[in-house]
């Protein structure tokens, strides 16, 4: 009776663990399986790793030097800042550099460019924090206040916003080395503007190039959508601006805008003991208050020669003559000429400059339909096109006597580049910069024309403009060096 | 009668003539290697190394801060015909990109065998450990950039250079590594005399203006206790002024140390009140006269640390 009370009693516990078990091998062999799967993965993923070339340091042709033994290293202090360096003493050993690894690149031949290459991530980290090329954010706010009658005209500095706080100009921009051979910049920019009588935020691509820089005979090839190396100004952006606007001058020739044109700039740096700087450009078009054609077979040709010359320590003078020259819309021929100049003084050990003049002239040379009363002298014109020649011209001095205030003058006069009249205006300002990533600048203008600007609808008129400009801008991360 | 090509032959001669003439070099007639550095120190060891086989020209000028200089055309000019270009890294010369971009050289742009950074193998100090941003101020991410003024660290800076040059003119290899090695040889000799000088003064506390110190009082063992900036490149805080004249006073410290380009005024007024000396050191060869040379420059800053500290 016991044997058979104990064989039930096992044959209980069988019946009762055997599932059990099962359950659990069959859970083991899961386990196993999938941490099988998992060493797979990690297989596969150091072959790949290894498989890949190592990437190069920073200065990938310069091999670190060893640091002299630490034996040599004088103790610390009893209570030091922090651990002294190694050091190199008298009976110390010198430390010896190691032989050099590095191989010298080799030249980009014809046949490397077209070679497919090796796409690189987007945002490899090289280190902590670190990526392959650098990201920054400007941000340019704008306000102004001016009379009724020229906000009804929209002829203030930034027609269609007068009176108004507005974002001008928020800017994403990436740059950075593509490759050994190149360089790249892709800058994205939305802003306020008033389009068609419609206010809105626009975005676009403000510029997008790659600069080749190791073309033979000292040039580089820039080319895809930019800013024009047309003049001093036309390159800065806005809120580098040295005043809160553009000069008149440069809006009624050029537009608000700028040449910022599609194509390429080619630059030659020559061999002499001072700057000087060739150039030379060809770009669509698109540009439409002075060309606007748009096309590559009547594209426009611009070039530019620069030079700057150190007078002493302190003293520095910069000169450039510039031309652009394309067809409008009508297949009418513009040619656009200027000079700049720009001088600074920086008092020795200063760390910023002391005072800077600088000054611009544009010429524009022509052709346009003649329909109507065009000249104004009351008489109707025949049909046909004339030749319009108009010049205008713009300067400023600006006194920075402390690090962060400035005070500055800009006077501009021009002339309307097909319509007669012409216009004047002066402004003075001060900018207050608490750091170099932050600015904000204050200024009044007066603007006095010939002529009446009339609004749309004929609603309003304007002659003379009052306005209060207020301007803040910042950056957040990157930015790109400023020159002089 | 003499045709026009005639009387144009004489001017176009004269026009070549001028043209050859600008473009000579000094430093190609004499197979030199031309060498740029972005600041003063790193030509004085430069030329140390190279000897008469370099000639070496310098970007920054001695009295400017390197770390917030202005870009000019000139210095384009100067990377245009270099074939080595010398930058110290770390963040304090990183300017000089916009600089080789607008050189048209590409013997110097990055990654060329013409170009290195002095910085690379430095035991760098001051290295953030924690995530930084531009409320702190100009801080470096990379580090604490001034290490040129380590004499100490001349072994590895000048073992930098000497690769640098050999890469660029390899058949001068043992020249530049005899030189290196007098130099160096030297540079011992003078570091053993600096520290016996300041040995007396070894744990000393002093406040600096900025951080700028850091591989000098390390190297000869005296303590930075404080700076007058409270976040560098801004000018500090009336709140932080008063807290570090209390400090002064309480530790006893005996100096604030300034370089040319700080604001003296503010350091003098603290010292004043808090009963210390302003004392002015060379941030850098040639920064103050008398300082053009390598040894000049510590010669200086060693007695001026021992006149502030008796």
């Amino acid at each position: 009776m016991g044997r058979l009370i104990v064989v039930c009693l096992a044959a209980v516990v069988t019946l009762a663990v055997s599932p059990a078990s099962a359950q659990d091998v069959e859970s083991l062999r899961r386990e196993v399986e999938a941490l099988r799967k998992q060493l797979q993965s990690v297989t596969e993923r150091l072959q790949a790793m290894e498989a890949r070339p190592a990437p190069p340091p920073a200065d990938a042709t310069v091999p670190a030097p060893a640091a002299p033994p630490s034996s040599t290293a004088t103790p610390p202090p009893a209570t030091p800042v922090r651990p002294a360096p190694a050091l190199a003493t008298a009976a110390a050993p010198i430390a010896q550099a190691p032989p050099s690894t590095a191989a010298d690149p080799p030249a980009p031949g014809l046949a490397d460019y077209a070679r497919p290459h090796q796409p690189f991530s987007l945002a490899e980290r090289r280190g902590p924090g670190q990526l392959l090329f650098d990201i920054g954010v400007s941000a340019d706010f704008v306000g102004t206040l001016t009379q009724r009658n020229v906000e009804k005209a929209q002829g203030g500095t930034f027609s269609g916003q007068e009176n108004r706080f507005f974002p001008r100009a928020i800017e994403l921009g990436l740059f950075g080395q593509i490759d050994p051979y190149a360089r790249g910049v892709v800058r994205f920019e939305a802003g306020e503007s008033v389009e068609g009588g419609e206010r809105g935020i626009h975005v676009e691509v403000s510029e997008a190039h790659l600069t080749l820089l190791t073309l033979p005979f000292n040039t580089q090839l820039k080319m895809g959508r930019m800013l024009n190396r047309f003049g001093m100004l036309n390159q800065i952006h806005e809120d580098d601006l040295p005043q809160t606007d553009r000069p008149n001058v440069f809006t009624r020739f050029l537009g608000a805008e700028g040449l910022n044109e599609n194509g390429a700039e080619l630059t030659w740096v020559a061999p002499l003991p001072f700057y000087l700087e060739a150039l030379v450009g060809l770009f669509d078009g698109d540009n439409e208050v002075a060309f606007g054609r748009g096309s590559l077979r009547a594209p426009l040709v611009t070039a530019r020669l620069r030079t700057f010359f150190e007078l002493d320590d302190a003293n520095a003078i910069q000169l450039g003559v510039s031309a652009a020259n394309g067809e409008t819309p009508e297949k009418h021929r513009n040619t656009l000429l200027g000079v700049d100049l720009k001088y600074k003084l920086v008092p020795e050990g200063w760390r910023h400059p002391l005072l800077t003049v600088a000054g611009e002239a544009l010429f524009a040379n022509r052709k346009v339909d003649v329909t109507g009363d065009s000249d104004g002298d009351g008489i109707a014109d025949v049909g046909g096109t004339r030749t319009r020649k108009r010049w205008g011209w713009y300067a400023y001095a600006e006194l920075q006597p402390w690090q962060r205030w400035a005070l500055g003058f800009r006077y501009d006069w021009t002339q309307y580049p097909t319509a007669p009249g012409s216009e004047w205006a002066a402004e003075p300002y001060v900018t207050f910069k608490p750091s170099e990533f932050l600015r904000f600048r204050l200024a009044y203008k007066h603007t006095d024309r010939t002529h009446r600007v009339t609004g749309p609808n004929d609603r309003g008129s304007a002659r003379v403009v009052d306005e209060i400009l207020l301007q803040a801008s910042f950056i957040l991360g990157a930015h790109p060096t400023d020159a002089f | 009668m003499r045709s026009r090509g005639a009387h144009a032959a004489p001017v176009l001669a004269l026009l070549v003539a001028l043209t050859l003439g600008a473009l000579a070099d000094p430093a190609a007639a004499a197979d030199r290697i031309r060498v740029v550095a972005t600041i003063n120190d790193h030509r004085l060891l430069v030329e140390a190394v190279g000897g008469d086989l370099v000639e070496v020209d310098v970007l920054a000028r001695p009295a400017q801060n390197p770390d917030d200089l202005e870009v000019r055309p000139s210095h384009m000019a100067k990377v245009r015909r270099a074939d080595l270009l010398v930058i110290n890294g770390l963040d304090v010369d990183s300017w000089v990109e916009a600089v080789v971009v607008g050189a048209n050289n590409p013997k110097v742009i990055p990654g060329a065998p013409g170009r290195v950074d002095v910085s690379r193998g430095i035991p760098v100090l001051e290295v953030p450990t924690t995530k930084v941003d531009r409320s702190m101020g100009d801080v470096h991410p990379a580090g604490n950039p001034h290490y040129y003024l380590d004499p100490g660290l001349t072994p590895l800076t000048t073992g930098t250079i000497l690769e640098a040059l050999a890469r660029v003119a390899p058949q001068h290899r043992a020249t530049f590594e005899a030189n290196r090695q007098a130099f160096l040889a030297r540079v011992s000799a003078a570091l053993a005399g600096w520290q016996r000088a300041l040995s007396p003064y070894r744990g000393a506390p002093v406040v600096v203006y900025h951080k700028e110190w850091a591989y000098l009082l390390s190297r000869f063992e005296i303590r930075q206790v404080d700076t007058v900036e409270d976040r560098p490149g801004i000018p500090p805080s009336p709140g932080h002024l008063v807290q570090l004249i209390r400090r002064i006073r309480d530790e006893k410290i005996k100096a604030v140390l300034v370089s040319a380009w700080n604001d003296r005024r503010t350091a003098e007024r603290v010292a004043a009140e808090a009963g210390a000396r302003v004392v002015l050191l060379a941030h850098g060869a040639g920064a103050i006269k008398g300082t053009e040379t390598y040894f000049d420059l510590f010669d200086y800053n060693v007695k001026a640390l021992i006149q502030a500290l008796e």
